[in-house]
């Protein structure tokens, strides 16, 4: 039995595991998906100012992060 | 800390960096550790992966952990816990590729076109798995680290290669009944 058809067995069983596993993974996810509109928007030619406001970030804030690339 | 290590664990961390080079990833992670660790022959890491059948797995291996990888690297796991929130992810990736190519979404990609010739960093899960080797070796009281506590490592650690592992069969205790002949139930690390 694998571990992942193991977790979704317990998934009705309102484990705790089961629901901190989902919300680790929707954070690594929410990064990825940020990465990708980010340089999206920067290869559309939007200023780091303009992305800050969408993602409600300070604008240093977002090109500390993404700066670099 | 690499002093300790012997000749086979040491051509893991290099084979590492290597296939951190060649798939064009910005960081070295677990996953080209793991691939690392398939290309071992003579060791001990890559006794206990042959007595495992993981030579004849390697294509089933290198293409689930393609797969998280395309994932933005999460796991089957992580997956599953999703779609008990509602979350399909797969519908996600496929709305994210559809609108920005194929893979944009996966991991530890390199951004832009910087073909930086600098040193490639180990990122956050091969640093712990390096230290969690580190942990089993003692724990064991083995003097040296080789490649196949870089193994137990990796089944240790719950990441994506350590489930990609464990989906073949490929678990903490299975690596410890061939490598000490007991069952690995007092988890170390």
């Amino acid at each position: 039995m694998t571990e992942a058809t193991d977790l979704a067995e317990r998934a009705g069983d309102r484990d705790p595991r089961i629901g901190l596993r989902a919300v680790s993974a929707l954070r690594r996810l929410l990064e990825q998906l940020e990465a990708v509109q980010v340089r999206s928007a920067r290869n559309r030619g939007w200023s780091w100012q303009e992305i800050a406001a969408e993602l409600g970030v300070s604008r240093q804030a977002v090109h500390k992060k993404y700066g670099r690339q | 800390m690499f002093e300790r290590f012997t000749k086979d664990a040491r051509a893991v961390v290099e084979g590492a960096v290597s296939h951190s080079e060649r798939v064009g990833a910005e960081t070295v992670e677990e996953e080209h550790m793991l691939l690392a660790l398939l290309d071992r022959e003579g060791s001990r890491g890559s006794f206990v992966l042959t007595s495992l059948g993981a030579t004849g797995l390697r294509e089933s291996l290198e293409r689930d952990l393609a797969e998280a990888r395309r994932r933005g690297g999460l796991s089957r796991a992580d997956a599953d816990a999703l779609s008990g929130l509602g979350i399909d992810l797969s519908e996600i990736v496929a709305r994210i590729e559809e609108t920005h190519g194929e893979g944009a979404l996966e991991s530890g990609k390199r951004g832009g076109n910087g073909r930086r010739a600098r040193r490639r960093p180990f990122g956050q899960s091969a640093k712990e798995t390096l230290t969690r080797a580190l942990r089993v070796a003692l724990a064991r009281q083995d003097r040296h680290i080789g490649d196949e506590h870089l193994l137990l490592a990796i089944t240790l650690r719950g990441g994506v290669a350590g489930e990609v592992l464990a989906d073949h069969g490929i678990t903490y205790r299975s690596v410890t009944r061939v490598l000490y002949g007991e069952d690995g139930v007092a988890e170390a690390g």
